[in-house]
């Protein structure tokens, strides 16, 4: 309002100006033909009071009329900036005459307008202040959300429809091999090796097929491991049902596969060696029930094998039940003490025929003094003649099985060994020849088995005697199997 | 059906030794194998008129045997009966890609095994005499 009412003031002051400098200029110059003289001068003195009369009404009247003037600049200034809603009205404002009256409708209005203005802030601020916090609120959510996929051991990946990365957890980094906090906006194709397209194959797949998730066990290679992986890919449409983002899970189930091919084996050598046994017991009590034994020694020896078979079929079910109990538990073990040596020698007549089938020499260094240890007479037996079985059967023909028992005086221990001079085992495979069900791939072809035996072996020496198993082996030269555990104190056990 | 050779495979002694007392009374001559590899060459050498062979083996399983059997002129039309303890089947389309005969699962009778060799032999004889 200030810098108006000083612009009227102005506009005034310059009208006036002119007027006079006018006015003088015709005052003096009115008189030059009569020459620059006194006279002339003062016979023109009557001009001047009346340009400064007009003057004076001029700027009189203009400073009378000066807020009607400020209210046609106001107007004019006003269509210039105003809504331009409405064309009547402008010009209205623009050819209405300046009054006082219209000044106040305008403060009033401009007041209206103020207190409009003042509510409207105060509801864009709260506003602000609620976007604030929803902005905050989302902002946490992501947080969460981006910690608990961070937080999960499976792979997670979340891609647009570009295939252009959104979302990366650390183990989908590790398996992929990128920096998952630096790769976003990065090309799936640009971060994902060579060697796992089959991921990103699938992943497009996924994104074609507008259903439900879609999953496919995928394997990739990690480091010198081969790994199967349970891929899951579900696909988030948009409002207008467009594919945005695609979300990939994957799950390492090659634990889950090992453990199901094991059982699968398991099962099919279970079989086989509970069906071998049977298959003779059959064959040979038929053959006896239709007369096909010829003499009496015939009959004995089909009646011998029938009842080897049994025993063999027995000793097999008592391997699977002792595994399944020692596991849960529930074995019922009675420990005495007794000379390992004598277990040596019992087992060792037991495995005796089936050596000699073989072609193979089995020794035994003299026995010890004392070596009592205080032992379950059966598990124990169970472990050696797995071990010598075991040696026996991976010993080929010609070859040899030495056992040896030494006793540690400082240690207070008893040590047996089972050496022998059988195909070995490969480096890479000797820390799991105590596992469950498991088997030697090189070895599978060179003889049967269930792979229950060594493990039963580890298990009654580590869980019910407090002992310790042991391997050595060397491919092509042999192995050494064995055990050690503590002496018993008291007597001496009678030695063989 | 005298004067036919048989060959029994088996891993399992006291098998091979029944199956041989059960064919030999009844006028077969009987060779045997305990695993695959003895066995291919004793056929390529024997030429039996028909393979009794164990399916789980050591050194070579029975399938593989037959494998290498369809791949020798001399051996290729040679019959075979497979005896299984596996507990699953040998699959139909593998059973007839490799012309196996018959298939017994242990544990099997003798009699139904000279029953099924005589049948075999007898129709390769029928066709034969074609």
């Amino acid at each position: 309002m200030r810098f108006r009412k000083s612009l009227y003031a102005i506009v005034a002051l310059t009208v006036a100006c002119s007027l006079l400098t006018v006015g003088l200029t015709e005052w003096r110059d009115s008189g030059d033909e009569e020459g620059p003289h006194a006279r002339g001068y003062l016979e023109r003195i009557p001009v001047v009071p009346a340009y400064c009369i007009a003057s004076a009404l001029g700027v009189i009247l203009l400073g009378w009329n000066w807020l009607g003037l400020a209210e046609v600049i106001t107007s004019i200034a006003g269509i210039t900036t105003d809504d331009k809603t409405d064309d009547l009205c402008r010009s209205k404002r623009l050819f209405a005459l300046p009054t006082v009256s219209k000044a106040n409708e305008l403060h009033v209005a401009l007041a209206e307008r103020m207190d409009e203005l003042t509510t409207r802030t105060g509801e864009y601020a709260k506003q602000v202040k609620d976007l604030q916090l929803q902005i905050q609120l989302s902002q946490k959510r992501t947080q969460n959300t981006e910690a608990i996929i961070y937080s999960i051991r499976d792979a997670v990946i979340v891609v647009d429809e570009f295939d252009k990365l959104l979302m990366a957890n650390e183990a989908a980094g590790r398996l992929f091999n990128f920096d998952f906090r630096q790769s976003q906006h990065k090309h799936l194709d640009d971060l994902i090796g060579t060697d796992k397209t089959e991921f990103a194959d699938f992943l497009s797949r996924s994104k074609q097929s507008k259903g439900q998730a879609t999953r496919q066990e995928i394997e990739f290679t990690d480091g010198n491991e081969r790994k199967t992986f349970d891929c899951i890919v579900s696909c988030v449409y948009d409002h207008n049902k467009k594919l945005c983002r695609a979300v990939a899970v994957l799950h390492d189930i090659t634990r889950e596969k090992e453990i199901s091919q094991l059982k699968n084996d398991f099962v099919g050598h279970v079989s086989h060696e509970l069906k071998t046994p049977l298959a003779s017991i059959t064959a040979y009590s038929e053959m006896l029930a239709d007369g096909e034994a010829a003499d009496e020694e015939t009959r004995k020896e089909f009646y011998s094998v029938i009842q080897n078979q049994a025993k063999r079929l027995n000793r097999l079910i008592e391997d699977i039940l002792n595994t399944s109990r020692i596991e849960s538990g529930l074995i019922k073990i009675s420990k005495e003490p007794i000379s390992l040596a004598i277990l040596v020698e019992e087992q060792l007549q037991m495995i005796k025929s089936y050596a000699e089938e073989k072609n193979i020499k089995v020794t035994r260094q003299k026995p010890i003094v004392f070596d009592q240890v205080n032992v379950d007479r059966d598990m124990i037996s169970q472990v050696i003649v797995n071990l010598l079985s075991n040696a026996v059967k991976y010993t080929p023909s010609g070859g040899s099985v030495r056992i040896e028992t030494e006793v540690d005086d400082v240690e207070s221990l008893v040590r047996l060994s089972v050496v022998d001079t059988g195909v070995g085992i490969p480096e890479d495979e000797i820390d799991h020849v105590f596992d469950k069900f498991y088997r030697v791939g090189a070895n599978k072809k060179q003889a049967k088995g269930t792979g229950l035996g060594l493990n039963l072996v580890k298990q009654i020496v580590e869980k019910l005697h407090d002992g310790r198993v042991f391997v050595e082996s060397q491919v092509g030269v042999g192995s050494t199997f064995g055990f050690e555990m503590p002496l018993a104190t008291g007597q001496a056990a009678p030695t063989v | 059906m005298a004067d036919k050779t048989v060959l029994v495979v088996d891993d399992e002694i006291h098998i091979v030794h029944i199956v041989a007392i059960k064919l030999r009374n009844n006028g077969y001559e009987v060779i045997s194998a305990d695993n695959g590899a003895e066995a291919l060459e004793l056929a390529l050498r024997e030429k039996p008129d028909i393979v009794v062979t164990d399916y789980q083996m050591p050194v070579m399983t029975g399938l593989e045997l037959v494998e290498k059997l369809r791949q020798h002129e001399e051996t290729k039309d040679i019959p075979v009966i497979m005896l299984t303890a596996r507990s699953f089947a040998i699959e139909q389309e593998q059973q007839e890609a490799l012309q196996i005969s018959g298939c017994l699962s242990k544990p099997f009778s003798p009699r139904e095994l000279l029953g099924d060799v005589e049948d075999i032999l007898y129709q390769k004889q029928l066709i034969g005499d074609d």
